[in-house]
């Protein structure tokens, strides 16, 4: 019995390392629609994805803060990335959903408009971001190429910088 | 080294708060100089001291204590008259021995601050020569005694009597000087003499004065209390049996332990999440009462509920007085400071302070420290006249500032009053105008009070020259940045040639506060209740237009108004009624009248920070989670009063002119909009059918929760509203109920549909608001023309 355990245990090691020896170039992200485009954020940067949800708005924030929301007795500031990527605004529908983004303390929810499908995907798959949206300021991390599609992957802490 | 490292953070705390009972025993030593309690109290605290340094082998500090003590110790006994000079100089090895334990607080060791001087005169006060090594790695001190201390004593009581303040000054300059010289003199003939007969010195010492070199001889005993008594148990002196009776006393003392203040913090954030869930019982409670009325199980959640509020009402309390600290702590450095000030402004001030006891938040007290200081440093300064002028005015010569603290509701009220000169309005706005701090137009409408603020301006001074003490102009700045960020109030009052009376207004704790909360359109907002003064209806024509700016009369006061909806760029859909509220707050001395549109009650709220992100919006301070799970933004009222001057006239605006513009003109039958709410699929088709000849656009809804939120999104301006009364999620009159909550949809004509023909069922409509009621089955005709009549068709 004790003999079985142990070559399960030893089977599921195995597998763990072989396993976290392919992570070190596969990238797990997260897909969703913004307006027609398909973007992705690193899967360890979402704190959880949560169904749309009353907010109170804030003064004196531009457009696409919409407010701020309680995710467990935490006040949560709330973006809505259409108007943050220049789309003229959309009412929340079945889709929507709010994607609740932590990179070390900063923490906040997006507005997506649908989300797709977590992706698992080579390093080797990953472009740089185009020249045209090079630099700093940007924040699209790089472009992932899937067999049929491009998913622009964005940078976690540029979306959660406060730019205003 | 653990060990060492315990030990040395016990001797700390404890050897910090020991001090800051010191400085205000000192003084008041000085004016009763016999008082043997005190000074038993005072040699207390240099003798532990001194015995827990000597054991943690710092020798400097043990090197300092050891001859403050020596001198405390002959006051103790009658032999020694504290006098003033005696007093600066243990006044100056306090300051040492503070900077000694703050530097051992920081590296763990002492040293870097040279003592040698200060022990010098302290050693000259007991009649010593002065001539004392600077310690080396030794914890007994060398002293030598030379002369009979009593003598000394009393010629240097003579002597100063007959002098003058200034003269008094000079001539121990002198003295000290003269002494120094010698001393050094002496010194190096010491060195060459050899300093290896120390013994024979310390055994001189033992014969005029046996108790404390014993003491440190036994470095087991730390704790205060058993040591004075283990000194007085040396000695057959009745006087040393009186020392032992108030160390015996100090044994009953409260029955403490320290705790980090980080876990009081997080008991506190608990505490906070408790409140929210309380507040969220006591509404869910609330809505369960009204939808089972009469239900036996709702008395028994009654009870629980009042239980666990009342429970975490008292949890708070008793959380919140954990963090508690007197006062006091704030106050005690004062004496001190008064003493120090008036000998530098050569002036006689006498301090009372009253209230010590009184209890605030840790944080409070920190924050208010700075703030006391600059008040009293101008009522010092400022305040208080030089003594020939106050003989000349007829006052006693000695100017007096009261120090008080009390409680007052739910706020702590400090009063700072001083006797002095008093605030000259005039003269206030004189030298705000030359700084060009204020217009001549606003100097003239200024009441007295608001001339009072104006020594809150950053830049304003009244004092002729900078010196020491103050004059350049941020000190009041900075009593009034501080106040504020603790939601404190200042009140200020003033005649000139009777005095000054300043009264800060502090909430008691920061995290969890009361406040008032209040509606704007569909948005609520909270504001501290401690910045708010009172709430007062009033109709439109209370509001008047000066300068482009609305204002209203309060009583005597001319109140400037501003609606909040334009402070936080609320949407104006739907109207104002025809009163409106007025929240009059009040921070420091300004006012405010703020408009709303409702006024939703008072509630205990949780302060917690709208993030990184977030932080900084003008205007919030913060946002607290209501009872039903929403947030709720808390207004930052200093912002506001601040930002109210920037934000155009909003006097309230016209109603009819506002419904004008609603209804826009009709020039086509498209342009009537009529919903039809209805859960079934065939009834909506069949009103649709019946309206639909007449050209109307229709809007169609499910249910009641449905429509509720067409109407929100107000996408359509619709003229009337066809409505079922049976219906899933939201029925028909409670629908009539929510939308008759809307101002603007106050007289949208609601047209009940229905198979329901019970009277009652037609009295719930009228009272829920419906203007007609037309019971199924139906001719298509009657429907259209009811809908006409009602919407004014007119095609």
């Amino acid at each position: 019995m004790s003999d079985k355990l142990k070559q399960v245990i030893s089977k599921q090691r195995k597998h763990e390392e072989d396993s976290s020896k392919h992570s070190e170039d596969i990238v797990q992200l997260v897909g969703f629609v913004i307006g027609d485009e398909e973007y992705a954020i690193p899967i360890l940067a979402i704190q959880e994805i949560i169904k749309p949800f009353p907010w109170t708005r804030v003064p004196q924030v531009p457009k696409y803060v919409v407010g701020v929301f309680n995710m467990r007795g935490a006040v949560i500031p709330l973006i809505d990335l259409r108007l943050k990527f220049g789309l003229s605004p959309k009412k929340h529908n079945e889709e929507t959903r709010f994607i609740v983004m932590r990179h070390g303390d900063d923490i906040a929810g997006f507005v997506i408009d649908r989300l797709t499908m977590a992706i698992r995907i080579n390093k080797s798959k990953i472009g740089p971001a185009p020249e045209t949206a090079n630099g700093d300021d940007t924040a699209i991390d790089g472009v992932g190429k899937q067999e049929d599609r491009i998913i622009t992957i964005l940078k976690v802490n540029k979306l959660l910088e406060r730019d205003f | 080294m653990d060990e060492f490292q315990e030990i040395l953070q016990d001797f700390l705390v404890e050897s910090f708060e020991l001090i800051e009972q010191l400085d205000q025993d000192l003084v008041e030593l000085e004016t009763r100089p016999d008082d043997l309690e005190l000074l038993n109290r005072i040699f207390r605290v240099a003798h532990t001291v001194k015995g827990a340094s000597s054991f943690l082998n710092f020798d400097v500090l043990t090197h300092l204590t050891h001859h403050m003590e020596d001198v405390l110790n002959r006051a103790r006994h009658g032999e020694l008259v504290i006098l003033p000079d005696i007093m600066d100089v243990i006044l100056e090895s306090i300051d040492l021995m503070k900077a000694l334990l703050h530097i051992i607080r920081d590296t763990s060791e002492d040293g870097g601050v040279d003592v040698s001087a200060c022990v010098a005169r302290l050693d000259k006060c007991v009649g010593g020569s002065g001539v004392v090594e600077t310690p080396v790695a030794q914890a007994a001190p060398k002293v030598e005694v030379k002369e009979v201390v009593k003598k000394a004593a009393d010629e240097d009581a003579l002597d100063y009597e007959s002098m003058g303040a200034d003269e008094l000054e000079a001539e121990i300059e002198r003295l000290l000087k003269q002494r120094q010289a010698d001393d050094k003199a002496k010194r190096e003939s010491k060195k060459v003499d050899g300093g290896n007969d120390a013994s024979s010195d310390s055994d001189n010492y033992f014969e005029e004065d046996d108790e404390f070199e014993p003491v440190i001889k036994v470095p087991m005993t730390v704790t205060p209390a058993s040591k004075p008594a283990s000194t007085g148990s040396n000695s057959d002196d009745s006087e040393d049996a009186r020392a032992a009776a108030p160390a015996k006393k100090a044994q009953t003392v409260e029955q403490t332990i320290r705790v980090d203040v980080k876990r009081l913090d997080h008991l506190m954030n608990l505490i906070g999440e408790l409140v929210l869930a309380k507040n969220r019982l006591i509404k869910i409670n609330v809505d369960v009462e009204e939808r089972y009325e009469g239900e036996g199980f709702l008395e028994e959640l009654n009870q629980v509920v009042s239980i666990v509020s009342l429970v975490t009402t008292d949890l708070q309390i008793a959380v919140m007085k954990t963090r508690m600290l007197p006062i006091g702590k704030v106050f005690n450095k004062f004496p001190r400071m008064i003493r120090d000030l008036s000998r530098e402004l050569n002036k006689k001030i006498e301090l009372e302070i009253y209230g010590e006891d009184t209890e605030l938040d840790k944080s409070i007290v920190e924050e208010i420290g700075d703030p006391l200081v600059h008040i009293i440093r101008n009522s010092c300064d400022h305040g208080i006249e030089i003594p020939k002028i106050r003989a000349e005015q007829g006052k006693s010569e000695t100017g007096t500032i009261k120090l008080k603290a009390y409680n007052e509701g739910n706020q702590i009220v400090i009063q700072i009053d001083d006797d002095g000169k008093g605030l000259d309005v005039e003269m206030l706005k004189r030298k705000s105008l030359e700084k060009g701090l204020i217009t001549q137009k606003e100097a003239e409408n200024m009441s007295d009070k608001e001339a009072f603020t104006l020594i809150f301006k950053p830049g304003f001074s009244t004092a002729a020259t900078v010196t020491n003490v103050s004059g350049r102009g941020v000190g009041m700045d900075v009593v009034k940045t501080n106040i504020e960020k603790v939601n404190g109030i200042i009140d200020i009052d003033s005649e000139v040639g009777v005095g000054t009376s300043m009264k800060l207004k502090i909430p008691l704790t920061l995290a969890i506060i009361q406040a008032l909360l209040v509606g704007v359109q569909e948005e609520h907002y909270a504001i501290p209740l401690a910045s708010v003064l009172e709430t007062v209806r009033i109709s439109k024509d209370e509001v008047y237009t000066v300068e482009g700016r609305s204002v209203m009369r309060l009583r005597e006061d001319i109140l400037p108004l501003v609606h909040i909806g334009d402070i936080f760029e609320v949407e104006r859909i739907l109207d104002s009624s025809e009163y409106a509220y007025v929240v009059v707050l009040g921070l420091g001395t300004s006012k405010l009248g703020l408009i709303v549109d409702t006024l939703v009650g008072q509630e205990e709220i949780v302060i917690k920070s709208l993030g990184e992100f977030l932080k900084g919006i003008e205007g919030i301070a913060g946002a607290t989670i209501r009872g039903d799970g929403g947030v709720t933004l808390i207004v930052d009222v200093i912002a506001i009063m601040d930002m109210s001057k920037r934000v155009k006239a909003t006097a309230l605006k016209d109603t009819t002119s506002d419904a004008a513009m609603l209804t826009r003109e009709k020039t086509k039958p498209s342009d009537y909009t009529v919903m039809i709410v209805d859960d079934s699929k065939t009834d909506r088709t069949i009103m649709r059918k019946a309206l639909e000849p007449l050209g109307l656009t229709l809007v169609e809804a499910g249910d009641g929760q449905e429509a509720l939120s067409i109407l929100k999104q107000g996408d359509y301006n619709f003229d009337a509203m066809l409505v079922d009364i049976e219906m899933p999620r939201m029925d028909g009159y409670s629908l009539a109920i929510e939308i008759k909550k809307y101002n603007r949809y106050k007289n949208l004509p609601l047209i009940a549909v229905t198979s329901r023909t019970g009277k009652s069922d037609r009295m719930r409509g009228v009272e829920s608001g419906m203007v007609e009621y037309i019971t199924k089955p139906y001719s298509a005709d009657y429907l259209a023309s009811v809908v006409q009549r009602n919407i004014n068709f007119k095609f």
